[in-house]
C-alpha cells in the first residue's frame, strides 16, 4: 500500500516540476517577444546611430603691439605635419602611415642625425620588428604560456624573445619609419598631434600635401612660434607661453580643461601672456566628424569657424622704453665703474614711467648687473616684485597726513634741530635747517618736520629734550591708512599676474618716526609711481595698466583690426583730503625741482618742461646669512611734468648704493634722462607729424 | 531473474532532438567563424564541436553499457572524485595545472586533454549521489514519519553543501545555482511531505527577503561588506543587471547581448549578417548569435526544441517504474532546465549574467561531455524500463 502511495505521488510531483519548467520557458518566450519584437527597432536604431566627434584645430595666438602699433610679439609661421587618428586606429594602421610618410619627410638632417637616432630605444625597434613579423613572433609564445598571462604580459614576453640580432641591422629607411611611428603613437584619437614642425622644408610640405589621400589622419598645416622683433626689450613683462609638450599648466589643469583646452595646448605661462590668455588664445576651429559604426569617418564639417586670438595694444611706448632702458643701463654702469669697490652691492636700477592721468604705463624698465657674468640683464619685473625703503620720496604723503589729521595746518612751522628722545641717539635732518614751514620741509627735505607730524599724530605734543615717546591711539595704523590712499602699502591694481605690496614693519613707537621719513615700510617702484601720479593727478589714484585696447584679429599682416575693447582709465580712489592740501604738496614738489636750494633743483631748475617731484635717500643694510655685510643707501626719485598739466610721471629706485663721496647721482640722472627723453620724443613726433601734414597738404595742392 | 528487460532499447525521439540541437550548434559555430576576435583565428570551433559530439556519442554508448542500477556501487567513489578535484582546485594543487581565468579558479589545464572544469562533472555526480540517498532511505524507512523526512532532507543537504561551497569560492555563481536547482528538483520528487517542503520554501524566502531588506536598510555597511568579500563578484553582477547603462563595466556585456538579440527582430538579419560584437559568443553567448541571425522565430524554435527535450525527459522519468531511474532523470531535468533558463534569461535581462554554457549549443569540451553523460544516463534508464503489460 505504501508502495502504491509512493508511486502515485512521484508522477504528481514530476508534473509539478514540468509545470514549473513550462512556466519558466513561457517567460523566456514572452521576454524574447518584448526584446525582439517590441523593442527590436530601438536596438536596430541604436546600432545604426552614427557617432559625432569633434576635432579642435588650434589657431594662432593674438599679437601684441605697443601704443604706436609697433609689433612687440608676433607669430612666426612654421610648416607642420600633424597626425589626427580616427577612433579605433591600431598599431598596424599607424605603421602603414609611418611607412608611407617616410617616403616624403625626413625626421633628421646631417647635423642632428646621431642625436635623433639615439632617441630610438630597443623597445621601439622590437615593436617595429614585431609588427613586421607578427606571426613569427607570436609563435614564440606557446598557448599554454599565453593562457596563464594577461594580454600585456603576453606582449612583453614576446618582445623579450626577440633577439638582438633580429633588431640589429635596420636600414636607415627602417629607422626613419620607427622615428615617425614614435610620434604617431603619441596621438590621442581625434586630437591633432605634431609629427614634425621643425625644419620642415617647402618640398616636404608640398609632397605631404599632395599625398594626403593616401595618408589617413595626416595633415600638412602651419604651426606658429612666438617671435620678438624688439628682442629682449620688455620680454619678462610680456612673459612666455608653454610648448606643446608642456601643454596646459598642471596646477590649473581643471581651469583649462573646463574651458575647452586640449592637454597639449600652448598657454600663457607668465606675464601679460598669462594675464590676457583669454583674449590671446582665440577660438579653435571645430570640425565635426561623423563616424559610422565601423569607426570610419564618413563626413567632416566645420561647425565653428576658427578665429585667431585677439591682438593686444599696450600702453607702452617701445621707442621710449628702449631709450629708458638705455639710460637706466648707462647710468647704472657709470655708477658702478666710478667706484667699483664701494659700489660692490649696487646691482639694480629700476624705473617706471606712467601717464598720471590715465594710469597708462609708458615704460617699465629694470636693469640688473650680473657681477659673475659681467653683463646687464633686463629686470623690468623687479619694478613689481622687489620692494625697497624709499626714503624722503614719500614725504609728500606724510605732510598730507599731517594736514588731514589736523595736527598741522598749511603754513605750519617747526624749528628743525636734532630731537633727543630718551635712550636713543638724537634724530636730525641731513643738516640743521632752522625754522621751516611746510614748503621748506619738502624743498629741503626736513626730517625733523616729519618727526613732529608723526609725534603729533601719536598725541605727543610739546616734546622736551630727552622725553620718552608716549603715544596714544594707533598712530601707525592712522598714518598707514593715509599712505594707502596713495598706493603706498596697498595693491596698485596693475593688470599683471603678480605684484608685491611691500613689507609692513612691527608697530614699535620709535619706528613711527622712521616710518614718517620712508625709513621703515618698503614699497615697490610701481607703488611709488602710483603715489607720485596720485599727487600729480590732484589726489585721484588711477590703476596702472599695460593694456590700452584689444583689437579684433585681421588677416592682414600689417594692419590691426577694429577695436574690440578699450581699457579705460580706472580711478581706484580719490584721496580723502582737501584739494588745497594736495595743491600745497604739489607746490612743495615744484620747489624741490625748480627753486634754488631744492634738493633736485641743480638737475631740473633750467628745464622748460616745468617739472616737480621729490628726492629720497634711505639707509639700507645688506645682510648675508643674517650677518651685516654693509651699510648702503637706496637712492630714489619721484616726479612729474609739466607741473600744471601733468602728462608724465615717474619713479626711480636704485637700491644699495655705497656711501662714498662724489657718488654718481644716479637717481637724479635717470629721472632727468626720462623726462628729457619723453619731451624730446614728443617734439620729434610733433615735427614729424607737422611735416607729414605739410607733405599731405602740398600733395593736395598739387 | 532480471526483472528489467530492455524493451525498445533506445529512445529515438530523444536522440533525434539531440541531433537537431547538434546541427544548430555546429551550424551556428560555423556562421560565427568570421566575426570572432582575432585571437581565435586559428580555431575551428564548428569542426571541434563535431569532434566533441562524436566523443560525446561514445560516452553515451559507454554509459549505456552498464546497468544504471550498478551506479549504486560506485556512487561514493564518483562523489569522492568530484569533491577531490574541487578541493584540489581550491587548494591550487598541482599549481602548474590550475588555471585562473575571468577572475575565477575553475579549470585544470592538462596537456593533450586541454582544459577540464570539475564543476561540470560534479553536477552529474551529485545527481547520482542524491538519487542513491533517496532510494536507500526509502528502502530503510518503509513506514515514514516526519522525523524520517527531516533526516532525509538533512542527508541530502549534507552531500549537496560541500560541492556547492567549493564551487561558490571559485567563484562560479552559475555552477552554484545549477547545483541548487538540481538539489531542489530532487528534493521536490523525493517524497518529503508537502508541509515540510512549504516550510522550507517559506524559510528560504524569508531568509532571502531578510537579506534584501538589510541591504536596503543599511546600504552603506552592506555595500562595503559586499565590496570587500568574495560576494563582490556576485553583487557587481546584480548591479550590472539592474542598471546596465550606469554600470558600464559589469553591464557592458548585457547591453551588447540585448542589442544583438533585439536587433534580430522578428525574422532576423539573415545567415552570417551579424552587426554587434558580443564577447564569448561561441560559448556562453551563443544564443545571441542565433537570435540576431534568425530573429524571434529562430530563437523561439530553439527554445521550443529545448522544451521538447525537457518534455521528453519528464516523459522518461514518468515512464520509469523504478524510483532510482526517476530520481536520476529528475536531477538531470533540473540541471538542464535551469541552465537553459539561466543562459537565455541572462542575455535578455531576466537574470543577472553568470558564466554558464547553453547545453548542447555552446562550444566546450567539459560541458558537452557532461551533458552527453547525462543523456547517456537518461537513455540507460529508458532502455531498462520494463513495460508492464497490464498497467
Amino acid at each position: 500500500m505504501n508502495k502504491k502511495k509512493k508511486k502515485a505521488q512521484l508522477p504528481f510531483r514530476l508534473n509539478i516540476l514540468f509545470f514549473v519548467v513550462f512556466l519558466l520557458f513561457s517567460v523566456l518566450i514572452l521576454q524574447l517577444g518584448v526584446v525582439q519584437i517590441l523593442n527590436g527597432e530601438d536596438f536596430q536604431e541604436e546600432i545604426d546611430r552614427t557617432i559625432q566627434d569633434t576635432t579642435k584645430i588650434p589657431v594662432p595666438r593674438g599679437k601684441i603691439v605697443d601704443r604706436n602699433h609697433n609689433v612687440i610679439v608676433d607669430n612666426k609661421p612654421l610648416y607642420s605635419i600633424t597626425y589626427t587618428p580616427a577612433k579605433g586606429v591600431q598599431a598596424d594602421d599607424r605603421l602603414d602611415v609611418a611607412t608611407k610618410l617616410s617616403e616624403y619627410i625626413s625626421m633628421y638632417d646631417e647635423s642632428n642625425k646621431e642625436d635623433v637616432l639615439e632617441t630610438i630605444t630597443e623597445r621601439d625597434k622590437k615593436e617595429y620588428w614585431y609588427l613586421n613579423n607578427q606571426e613569427e613572433a607570436d609563435s614564440r609564445l606557446s598557448e599554454e604560456e599565453a593562457a596563464q598571462m594577461e594580454p600585456a604580459d603576453q606582449y612583453n614576453t614576446i618582445l623579450e624573445r626577440i633577439t638582438e640580432e633580429e633588431i640589429s641591422d635596420f636600414s636607415e629607411q627602417d629607422l626613419e619609419i620607427i622615428l615617425i611611428k614614435k610620434e604617431l603613437d603619441k596621438a590621442y584619437s581625434l586630437t591633432p598631434q605634431t609629427v614634425k614642425n621643425e625644419n620642415v622644408t617647402p618640398k616636404e610640405y608640398a609632397q605631404v600635401a599632395e599625398h594626403l589621400d593616401e595618408l589617413p589622419g595626416i595633415n600638412a598645416t602651419t604651426d606658429w612660434n612666438r617671435s620678438y622683433p624688439f628682442n629682449n626689450t620688455l620680454r619678462n613683462i610680456v612673459g612666455t607661453i608653454t610648448s606643446e609638450e608642456q601643454g596646459i599648466l598642471a596646477e590649473k589643469e581643471d581651469y583649462y580643461l573646463t574651458r575647452g583646452y586640449s592637454r597639449n595646448d600652448r598657454v600663457g605661462r607668465s606675464g601679460l601672456e598669462e594675464q590676457y590668455e583669454n583674449l590671446l588664445r582665440g577660438r579653435k576651429e571645430q570640425i565635426e566628424h561623423t563616424t559610422n559604426k565601423n569607426g570610419k569617418v564618413i563626413d567632416s564639417e566645420v561647425v565653428v569657424e576658427g578665429e585667431r586670438g585677439k591682438d593686444l595694444v599696450l600702453t607702452i611706448d617701445m621707442e621710449l622704453q628702449e631709450r629708458v632702458d638705455e639710460i637706466v643701463q648707462k647710468e647704472l654702469e657709470t655708477a658702478i665703474q666710478k667706484h667699483p669697490g664701494q659700489q660692490r652691492y649696487l646691482e639694480d636700477a629700476l624705473a617706471v614711467v606712467i601717464d598720471p592721468q590715465t594710469g597708462e604705463l609708458l615704460a617699465v624698465s629694470g636693469q640688473h648687473y650680473d657681477r659673475e657674468e659681467g653683463e646687464f640683464t633686463d629686470a623690468a619685473l623687479k619694478t613689481l616684485y622687489d620692494q625697497h625703503r624709499p626714503g624722503s620720496a614719500i614725504k609728500g604723503a606724510t605732510v598730507l597726513a599731517g594736514y588731514e589729521s589736523g595736527v598741522i595746518s598749511p603754513g605750519q612751522t617747526f624749528y628743525d634741530a636734532p630731537i633727543k628722545i630718551k635712550d636713543t641717539e638724537p634724530k636730525a635732518s641731513h643738516r640743521n635747517l632752522g625754522l621751516v614751514n611746510d614748503y621748506d620741509a619738502l624743498k629741503y627735505s626736513s626730517n625733523v618736520y616729519m618727526f613732529y607730524i608723526a609725534m603729533r599724530i601719536g598725541g605727543h605734543y610739546n616734546h622736551q629734550s630727552n622725553d620718552p615717546l608716549s603715544f596714544t591711539g594707533d598712530p601707525f595704523q592712522e598714518m598707514r591708512n593715509y599712505f594707502r590712499q596713495f598706493g603706498l602699502g596697498s595693491r596698485t591694481g596693475i593688470d599683471f599676474p603678480y605684484e608685491a605690496t611691500g613689507y609692513v614693519g612691527e608697530k614699535t613707537a620709535g619706528q613711527l618716526l622712521d616710518f614718517a621719513i620712508g625709513q621703515y615700510d618698503t614699497y615697490t617702484t610701481m607703488q611709488l609711481a602710483q603715489y607720485v601720479a596720485t599727487i600729480a593727478n590732484d589726489g585721484y589714484r588711477v590703476q596702472p595698466h599695460f593694456l590700452k585696447e584689444v583689437r579684433e584679429p585681421t588677416s592682414y599682416d600689417d594692419k590691426l583690426g577694429s577695436v574690440y575693447k578699450r581699457n579705460n582709465t580706472e580711478v581706484l580712489n580719490k584721496v580723502q583730503m582737501d584739494q588745497s592740501y594736495v595743491e600745497r604738496v604739489q607746490e612743495g614738489f615744484r620747489q624741490v625741482f625748480q627753486e634754488s636750494g631744492g634738493t633736485a633743483a641743480s638737475y631740473f631748475a633750467d628745464k622748460d618742461y616745468n617739472p616737480a617731484g621729490k628726492t629720497g635717500t634711505a639707509e639700507n643694510e645688506v645682510y648675508e646669512d643674517g650677518k651685516l655685510l654693509a651699510e648702503t643707501e637706496n637712492l630714489t626719485l619721484v616726479g612729474y611734468a609739466p607741473y600744471d598739466e601733468p602728462e608724465v610721471a615717474f619713479a626711480v629706485v636704485v637700491p644699495n648704493n655705497g656711501r662714498v663721496n662724489g657718488r654718481h647721482p644716479i637717481n637724479h640722472l635717470i629721472g632727468e634722462g626720462i623726462l628729457d627723453t619723453y619731451f624730446e620724443l614728443k617734439e620729434e613726433r610733433d615735427q614729424q607729424n607737422q611735416s607729414d601734414d605739410n607733405d599731405d597738404s602740398k600733395e593736395e595742392e598739387e | 531473474m532480471n526483472d528489467k528487460q530492455p524493451n525498445s532499447s533506445i529512445d529515438y525521439t530523444l536522440v533525434f532532438i539531440l541531433l537537431l540541437l547538434g546541427i544548430v550548434s555546429v551550424f551556428t559555430l560555423y556562421t560565427l567563424e568570421p566575426v570572432l576576435p582575432a585571437k581565435y583565428d586559428n580555431s575551428n570551433f564548428a569542426f571541434q564541436q563535431i569532434i566533441w559530439y562524436i566523443v560525446g556519442g561514445i560516452v553515451i554508448v559507454v554509459t549505456m553499457l552498464i546497468d544504471y542500477d550498478r551506479f549504486h556501487q560506485i556512487t561514493w567513489f564518483l562523489y569522492g572524485v568530484g569533491i577531490l578535484l574541487l578541493l584540489l582546485l581550491f587548494l591550487g594543487i598541482p599549481a602548474q595545472y590550475v588555471v585562473e581565468a575571468n577572475g575565477a579558479v575553475s579549470w585544470f589545464s592538462i596537456p593533450v586533454l586541454g582544459t577540464i572544469q570539475p564543476a561540470e562533472f560534479m553536477k552529474v555526480f551529485l545527481i547520482i549521489t542524491i538519487a542513491h540517498l533517496i532510494v536507500r532511505h526509502h528502502a530503510k524507512f518503509v513506514q515514514r514519519e516526519i522525523k524520517h523526512d527531516l533526516w532525509l532532507f538533512t542527508k541530502i543537504m549534507l552531500v549537496a553543501i560541500p560541492p556547492m561551497g567549493l564551487i561558490a569560492v571559485q567563484p562560479d555563481l552559475g555552477g552554484l545555482l545549477v547545483l541548487i536547482a538540481i538539489t531542489g528538483s530532487m528534493i521536490l520528487v523525493s517524497g518529503i511531505r508537502w508541509r515540510i517542503l512549504f516550510g522550507l520554501t517559506l524559510l528560504s524566502v524569508l531568509f532571502v527577503g531578510a537579506l534584501i531588506a538589510t541591504y536596503y536598510l543599511f546600504p552603506g555597511p552592506i555595500a562595503t561588506f559586499l565590496e570587500e568579500s568574495i560576494f563582490k563578484h556576485v553583487s557587481s553582477r546584480f548591479i550590472g543587471w539592474l542598471n546596465p547603462e550606469q554600470n558600464a563595466d559589469s553591464g557592458y556585456q548585457l547591453i551588447l547581448a540585448m542589442m544583438a538579440i533585439g536587433s534580430g527582430q522578428l525574422f532576423g538579419k539573415g545567415i552570417t549578417d551579424m552587426e554587434v560584437y558580443v564577447p564569448e559568443r561561441h560559448t556562453d553567448m551563443i544564443f545571441t548569435a542565433i537570435s540576431e541571425q534568425f530573429g524571434f522565430i529562430g530563437a523561439s524554435v530553439v527554445v521550443t526544441l529545448f522544451f521538447l527535450l525537457i518534455y521528453r525527459l519528464i516523459h522518461i522519468a514518468l515512464l520509469s517504474n523504478d524510483q532510482y531511474g526517476s530520481y536520476l532523470v529528475t536531477g538531470i531535468i533540473g540541471m538542464f532546465a535551469y541552465q537553459i533558463f539561466q543562459n537565455i534569461g541572462m542575455s535578455i535581462q531576466l537574470l543577472p549574467i553568470t558564466g554558464l554554457p547553453l547545453p548542447f549549443l555552446s562550444y566546450g569540451g567539459s560541458s558537452t561531455l557532461t551533458y552527453m553523460l547525462a543523456i547517456g544516463i537518461v537513455l540507460n534508464v529508458h532502455s531498462r524500463t520494463r513495460q508492464y503489460m497490464f498497467e
